[in-house]
């Protein structure tokens, strides 16, 4: 009994041995590029270029960083991208929650059609609405400009939220607004008293959905902004890089700068903006 | 200062938003509320033409008020008898809720797509563009442009069936590996593990990271000389000259494989979604079918083959649709490592194609017919597809 | 068919304790309830037999054969789950036969034994059917039929009854009594119905925090109950009990609380001076309890109670009784003509009365 047990054990020990590698490995070819650009962030200027993969560099300095902030427009590109993003997102959060609302809670003509609508708008490729949107700020003399930028942005991410809030909104019940009826709110008050307060996470998600995608945007902002100036910072960032051989240590230095807030919110809320988009992509 | 000044313009620009919304607002609130009353029709066809025609030229918009003052007074003309015998008021909150979203969708969604469908029949380019702005003229020039979307290419060299022939291979590859990696990775993650929540926030982080950082940092990676990959593939190869002699060594991976290295850097970029979704979905599955097929003696592939995978599949299936419109439409990836000045066009797919005949080459209106294109290949697979996945859903 | 033998079973998860040394012995062809509150570890137990928990202790026995490290599926038992777990993707005869299949079992076979079992639990109409389609009574038929092809050694019940409701309750329970007459098989059945574990069970197993209570037939564990605990959990309505001290007085025994001064006649205790002083409950179901005619017809010493609330059931009615600060439940023939608030006689069946130590639990009359 003794020997079979123990040969079972060692089995079982084993298996997750295994298990415990074959992510491990995964893990280390997700982490790694990650680890890279802190490692090339810190190295020296002289030792920029070197086929070393120590992760510490030999004489690490924070010098990239000094360079950027002072040499670049990096604090500035960083505040471009914060002032759009906000503005979209709080435009955006606010017209899908009262559209969700009349969603979840009305009936009306042409219901079903607004939300076939809205799930086919999601079929239209998003490259496909930059040109149009395009000429529509350049003819609106609002190239390299925040609004012509907030204006492209503000209704992409619309038809998701609409649909997530929605989601959420049919699982609050109909009787917390009946008493709130009943107790003397008009239809609206009890949304605004009743709904609102209690959709505070799938808001939160929203807003989060919104804000990813306008801040991690490039492919609009390069053709709408084009003076340094008013670049956000995927575009900043972009530019460095670009000059490879220059620039490599200040845009590592900058991608650690926007990486660490976007991953510290991201795994933070990551249970909810996970729940969120699986509900939204099983539900869809 | 400076700062002072956008913070000011962008406190502007939400201004005229909600003042625009309560226009809106105001507008729908008369037709739903005095639809029934006697001067119901008057007010609304003087009122409205009137104060809008005045708006709009108060504020420089336009240079003839007569004309626009007409046109509005037909669209009034048309709004206000059907608020009056059609809608008679229903639904009024409904229809106020909805219609600031609406309208952005309307403006911002469907108008610019109905205007690339008219773009697609004329010929915008960067010698007219201007002419264009000042002037609002554009010549017509009927099926021009979709012919020359399928016989000259779209770049200098690609022809359009090679980039189609490209994308379609690009979107299975990456598809394919997304659901193999995230499946093994959801199995691997699934068991009674340690340090599972770590293991999992550490696998997301591609997908977590800000995109642009995560595709220029691994474009830096596959640098020729100072690239991670080509320094270890160099050391493996003087470490065991055997694979050096089967041909393994340093590779030109930007110059020579462009795509290959698109699609590494895609692969890696999309799995933890995939991974997420389908550990969801082996989390949702009871695990009591698990205990039951244990007790009928099925091995671990046969609980695989006969429990996970078809209990998965109502969570899959939506997932690898999404999945496969978004590798489809990826610019992105393509686009930022190819983008540069002097890329090459040998990794192009059908979207970033489009992209740069818009804005590298500024050929505006042959893009246009380009993107229509584009656009019903797609609506036509999805249609297909949706078709299938409702008869298999019949099935069951 | 076979016998179970389970001996110093013990279960830890992670450092607590659910299971505490299980001792029991289960014979071939036996109907064994195992029945006890959520929580005491019976579904634990029945897992650990089925092989889907790990057993941290003791060994298991199937027919005289070690099963601790054997797979679920080589110990040829079989299993009704509490949620069925029907595949939800296969039909009705798919699910049946899925076991067979894997085992690679002759066509003609499997055809022969899914008829078979359809034909004991009348599913013959719904094989093609998915188990979306059925109801819930058809589902548990239909998990119980997947269990029958496999012709097993043991069968498994998992608190099969909990997710129906109380009508198609009674009918699975006759159906389930049914189906042990004709299959005459071991089966061990696991629920926290005390209504289901007397009227199925041929041997009841009363658990409580990881121990077993008390093993018996129903009449013993409903007639002698060994402690407090199965006292209170077997029976419905809920045996009555009345807290006190023992005192002699003269050569008599009485129980002696505020309240209540109860003689205990020396049938039940009979060494009357060894008691003196001593802590103890006593135990009296509420069909034991006489009141008014009958306490005054039957008994000798009565108590003086109050009547709160009657309720009436059809043919019988439930009297609560308020004797001082104790209250006491009496259920007799409907109608018992007093209305509340009106003074009544109270008094027990002596010969059904249990008496139980306050600081062991443990019964102590004979």
């Amino acid at each position: 009994m003794n020997k079979e047990a123990a040969a079972y054990r060692r089995k079982k020990f084993l298996k997750y041995l295994l298990i415990h590698a074959a992510i491990i490995s995964f893990v280390v070819i997700c982490v790694y590029p990650l680890l890279r650009i802190l490692s090339v962030s810190i190295r020296p200027g002289d030792k920029l270029f070197s086929t070393d993969l120590a992760l510490l560099p030999k004489g690490a300095d924070f010098a990239a960083y000094v360079r950027l902030l002072k040499e670049t427009l990096f604090l500035r590109w960083l505040w471009n991208s914060l002032l759009i993003t906000v503005t979209t997102s709080f435009i955006g959060v606010s017209l899908a929650s009262t559209a969700a609302y009349a969603f979840s809670r009305f009936k009306f003509g042409g219901k079903k059609g607004g939300l076939i609508l809205l799930l086919s708008t999601q079929m239209i490729p998003a490259g496909m609405l930059i040109l149009p949107l395009f000429l529509m700020i350049m003819k609106l003399g609002l190239m390299n400009t925040y609004l012509g930028i907030i204006i492209a942005y503000s209704v992409s991410s619309l038809p998701f939220s609409i649909w997530i809030l929605k989601g959420y909104y049919d699982t609050i019940p109909r009787s917390l607004e009946e008493a709130a009826l009943v107790d003397g709110t008009s239809q609206l008050g009890a949304f605004y008293r009743v709904i609102l307060p209690l959709s505070t996470p799938a808001l939160s998600i929203a807003f989060l959905f919104n804000f990813t995608t306008a801040w991690n945007e490039y492919l609009v902002a390069r053709v709408v902004l084009f003076s340094s100036k008013q670049y956000t910072w995927t575009l900043g960032l972009f530019e460095l890089q670009g000059q490879y051989i220059t620039q490599w240590g200040m845009f590592a230095a900058g991608s650690m700068l926007v990486t660490i807030p976007v991953l510290a919110v991201f795994l933070y809320s990551s249970k909810w903006l996970i729940s969120g988009l699986t509900l939204g992509s099983v539900k869809g | 200062m400076e700062i002072l000044y956008s913070v000011y313009e962008v406190l502007w620009f939400v201004f005229i938003v909600i003042a625009g919304i309560a226009l809106i607002e105001g507008y729908f609130y008369y037709h739903f509320q005095f639809y029934d009353r006697r001067w119901f029709f008057p007010a609304a066809l003087l009122g409205f033409p009137l104060a809008g025609a005045a708006g709009c030229f108060a504020m420089g918009l336009v240079t003839e008020p007569v004309r626009i003052f007409l046109w509005l007074l037909g669209s009034e003309g048309l709004i206000a008898p059907f608020f009056r015998h059609i809608v008679k008021g229903r639904s009024k909150l409904a229809y106020l809720l909805l219609a600031p979203a609406f309208i952005g969708l309307a403006l911002l969604l469907v108008y610019p797509f109905v205007f690339e469908v008219y773009l697609s029949f004329s010929d915008l380019k960067l010698t007219t563009i201007m002419q264009w702005k000042n002037t609002g003229y554009l010549p017509f020039v009927g099926l021009r442009q979709y012919i020359d979307v399928f016989t000259t290419s779209p770049l200098s060299e690609v022809t359009f069936w090679a980039l189609l022939g490209r994308t379609l291979w690009w979107t299975f590859i990456n598809v394919f590996f997304h659901v193999a990696g995230g499946f093994t990775l959801a199995l691997l993650l699934n068991n009674h593990i340690r340090f599972k929540g770590f293991y999992r926030t550490l696998l997301v982080i591609p997908w977590a990271m800000p995109q642009v950082v995560a595709v220029l940092a691994m474009r830096g990676e596959f640098h020729a000389q100072y690239g991670f990959i080509n320094i270890m593939l160099g050391k493996l190869a003087a470490a065991y000259p055997f694979l050096a002699g089967l041909g393994l060594g340093p590779v030109q991976w930007l110059s020579n494989y462009p795509l290959t290295t698109c699609t590494l850097i895609n692969i890696w970029l999309g799995i933890p979604f995939m991974m997420v979704v389908i550990l969801g979905g082996l989390q949702s599955i009871s695990s009591s079918y698990y205990d039951a097929a244990d007790i009928d003696g099925a091995s671990y592939l046969q609980k695989l083959r006969f429990i996970t995978i078809p209990l998965i599949r109502p969570v899959m299936m939506p997932a690898v649709t999404l999945g496969t419109v978004w590798t489809f439409n990826n610019i992105n990836v393509i686009y930022l490592v190819t983008g540069q000045s002097g890329g090459t066009e040998r990794a192009d797919i059908l979207v970033s194609a489009l992209y740069k005949a818009a804005f590298t080459y500024n050929r505006y209106s042959y893009s246009a017919a380009f993107a229509i294109v584009i656009f019903a290949i797609l609506f036509f697979v999805s249609v297909f597809y949706l078709k299938s996945f409702d008869a298999a859903k019949e099935e069951r | 068919m076979a016998d179970v033998k389970f001996s110093k079973v013990t279960k830890k998860f992670n450092e607590n304790l659910i299971l505490n040394g299980v001792d029991a012995e289960i014979r071939d062809h036996e109907f064994v309830v195992i029945v006890g509150p959520s929580g005491c570890g019976k579904t634990t137990l029945l897992r650990m037999l089925a092989g889907l928990e790990e057993i941290t202790d003791g060994e298991i026995h199937i027919d005289n054969v070690l099963v601790n490290n054997m797979h679920p599926s080589k110990r040829q038992i079989a299993m009704v789950f509490q949620d069925y777990a029907l595949y939800p993707h296969m039909t009705v005869e798919e699910n049946m036969s899925f076991a067979l299949r894997l085992r690679k079992a002759p066509k003609a076979e499997i055809k022969e034994r899914v008829t078979e079992a359809a034909n004991i639990l009348q599913l013959t109409t719904l094989l093609k059917r998915m188990p979306k389609q059925l109801s819930g009574g058809q589902r548990q038929r239909v998990a119980i039929g997947r269990a029958i092809v496999r012709k097993p050694k043991v069968f498994l019940f998992d608190e099969p009854l909990s997710n129906l409701d109380a009508k198609l309750r009674e009918e699975m329970r006759v159906e389930i009594a049914k189906l042990y007459q004709r299959l005459n098989a071991t089966i061990i059945y696991v629920t926290h119905d005390q209504v289901e574990a007397m009227t199925l069970a041929g041997r009841i197993m009363v658990m409580n925090h990881g121990i077993i209570q008390q093993v018996g037939t129903p009449i013993e564990v409903y007639r002698k109950p060994v402690n407090l605990f199965v006292a209170g959990f077997i029976g419905s309505p809920t045996m009555n009990f009345i807290r006190g001290k023992l005192k002699v007085e003269g050569d008599k025994l009485y129980l002696k609380n505020d309240d209540i001064s109860l003689y205990i006649p020396s049938f039940l205790l009979s060494k009357t001076a060894e008691h003196d002083g001593r802590e103890v409950v006593v135990g009296v179901r509420p069909d034991d309890v006489l009141v008014g005619g009958a306490a005054r017809e039957k008994c000798s010493e009565k108590l003086d109670g109050m009547l709160e609330v009657s309720e009436l059931l059809g043919h019988r009615e439930n009297l609560y009784i308020k004797v001082g600060d104790t209250r006491v439940l009496a259920t007799v023939e409907a109608f018992f003509n007093q209305s509340p608030g009106s003074k009544v006689a109270v008094c027990f069946n002596y010969e059904n009365m249990h008496v139980f130590d306050k600081a062991t639990t443990q019964r102590i009359n004979g």
